[in-house]
């Protein structure tokens, strides 16, 4: 045997050594269960195999915070007591590596990171140059790394989405708790009232109050959708409440006055309004009184006939209200008062076509004699009935009341 | 001297509904950049929701605190139903 291939075996064994080395190194790496770990505990582990796999003696991170591990020399004049703030020196120093200072005898490779955002991994070295190999294995610790640090944030992400959502459903699950549970009871008047929000919750709403003997109620819409709107929504529940207690022996014209002053501004600066409707029964006197600032349906059905009963002002939050103005009506046993939103009648089906304003007036001028309940339920039935496959597109409401001695 | 207001003019056409309404708010933003009368064409507008009227209430604020006006004109038979039915039609300058 010659001496003189000792050195080329104990190269080629060292070779095969290192390799295998690197290869158990490299096994330990992909075998990391980051999975289990928090960013920066996987962030930091990947990066203590990464500098044991690559023989480095400086391995930084770039990102905030900079994880770094092994020697500090090297990154020492570019690190400051702030992560942020060596960070940014940092991306403008490795834009161009060169024209940074390298301490002698230190070598310095450099791979970039696309996680979110821009990040790097820096090796340095101080025992011999970083070769082709250690550049694939830098960029294969690169690339966990990204897929950690992104696999994180969209963990964060989500969570965040999901207490938001949850949030949001709490909220929307408040707001519609702010409808009353049950109807009034009201000598001579039977009252039926429903909402179905499109979504979670809705901007359609109702109220009433029983004042001296005497019915209030209110039925409104407020434009918009979703929680903004449901928000909104109680907001007028209270404004009503208040009002019924305070205008509610002027009678409607007042009360829906006293909403305006409560609200107007404030749905002014929201950029919304509502339409709306309020009534007032007074049993004793068999009447009606009604003011109606822009809401649609609202129809009074006796012996049959139906009549309109037109907004006599527009909807709160657009104008002051400046005139108490209001539709009085003698009640006669069997006659109805019916007030929808606009989620019943344009309704569409599967083609496109809307339920109609027309179809509630019929139903409400077949509906006489039935009860309260029957005829509201009998409406909404024929609505979803209509709607078929189609999606409900908005919030859904029904006020309805019916008059008769034995109610 | 002469004393000119200059009036943008926007046309819409279709239904005018949630879906629509952003577009027509930045539309609306951009045109009070250059003047704070507009002129609204609603012809061929087949069908306006509440939201859609909440818009146009807003771009009527916004022009008259500016110190002008949206002006409704050649407004289509459905939407003059749904101005009348919430009396909106009191509200807006209508041509």
């Amino acid at each position: 045997m010659s001496t003189a291939t000792d050195p080329q075996l104990d190269s080629l064994v060292g070779a095969l050594v290192e390799a295998n080395d690197q290869l158990l190194a490299l096994y330990e790496l992909a075998s990391l269960s980051v999975d289990t770990l928090d960013e920066a505990t996987a962030v930091v582990q990947i990066l203590a195999r990464a500098h044991k796999l690559l023989k480095t003696d400086s391995l930084a991170l770039l990102s905030d915070p900079i994880h770094l591990v092994g020697d500090s020399e090297v990154f020492g004049p570019l690190l400051t007591a702030n992560d942020a703030e060596s960070l940014e020196h940092l991306r403008i120093s490795t834009r161009g590596w060169d024209t940074v200072s390298v301490p002698t005898g230190w070598t310095i490779t450099m791979v970039a990171i696309t996680a979110g955002e821009p990040l790097a991994l820096v090796a340095a070295r101080k025992s011999k140059p970083f070769g082709t190999a250690d550049r694939k294995l830098l960029n294969a610790v690169a690339k966990l790394l990204a897929s950690v640090i992104n696999t994180a944030q969209l963990h964060t992400e989500a969570l965040e989405q999901a207490v938001i959502g949850r949030d949001h459903l709490i909220a929307s699950e408040l707001a519609q708790r702010a409808l009353p549970e049950s109807t009034p009871q009201v000598p001579g008047v039977d009252v039926f009232a429903r909402s179905d929000p499109a979504h979670t919750s809705g901007g359609d709403l109702y109220a009433w109050s029983v004042v001296d003997g005497v019915l209030h109620f209110v039925m409104g819409d407020v434009a918009g959708k979703g929680l903004p709107a449901a928000i909104t929504m109680t907001n007028v529940i209270s404004a009503a409440n208040a009002s019924f207690r305070l205008s509610g022996s002027d009678g409607p014209a007042a009360i829906l006055a006293s909403m305006d002053e409560w609200l107007c501004e404030s749905l002014s600066e929201r950029e919304v309004f509502v339409t709306m409707l309020v009534g007032s029964y007074d049993p004793e006197l068999a009447r009606l009184r009604v003011a109606n600032a822009g809401h649609s349906p609202v129809l009074y059905v006796s012996d049959g006939d139906v009549m309109d009963i037109a907004a006599h002002h527009p909807p709160v939050g657009v104008l002051p209200i400046e005139e108490l103005l209001e539709t009085t009506l003698t009640v006669s046993d069997g006659d109805v008062f019916l007030a929808g939103s606009d989620g019943l009648t344009e309704q569409q089906d599967a083609s496109g076509a809307m339920f109609g304003d027309d179809r509630v007036v019929g139903l409400a001028s077949a509906g006489c004699g039935l009860s309260a309940v029957d005829l509201g339920t009998r409406i909404f039935n024929e609505v979803e009935s209509f709607a078929k496959s189609a999606s409900q597109s908005d919030d859904r409401t029904l006020v309805c009341l019916t008059f008769g001695k034995s109610t | 001297m002469n004393i000119t207001k200059s009036i943008s003019a926007i046309e819409i056409s279709g239904r005018f509904d949630a879906h629509e309404a952003t577009s027509f708010r930045e539309t609306i933003e951009q045109e009070l950049t250059t003047s704070s009368n507009i002129r609204l064409s609603l012809a061929e507008v087949e069908f306006v929701d509440s939201t859609a009227l909440a818009e146009l209430v807003r771009a009527m604020k916004k022009c008259r605190e500016q110190g002008g006006d949206l002006i409704l004109s050649e407004v289509s038979g459905p939407v003059a139903v749904i101005l009348e039915l919430t009396k909106l039609d009191a509200a807006f300058t209508i041509e």
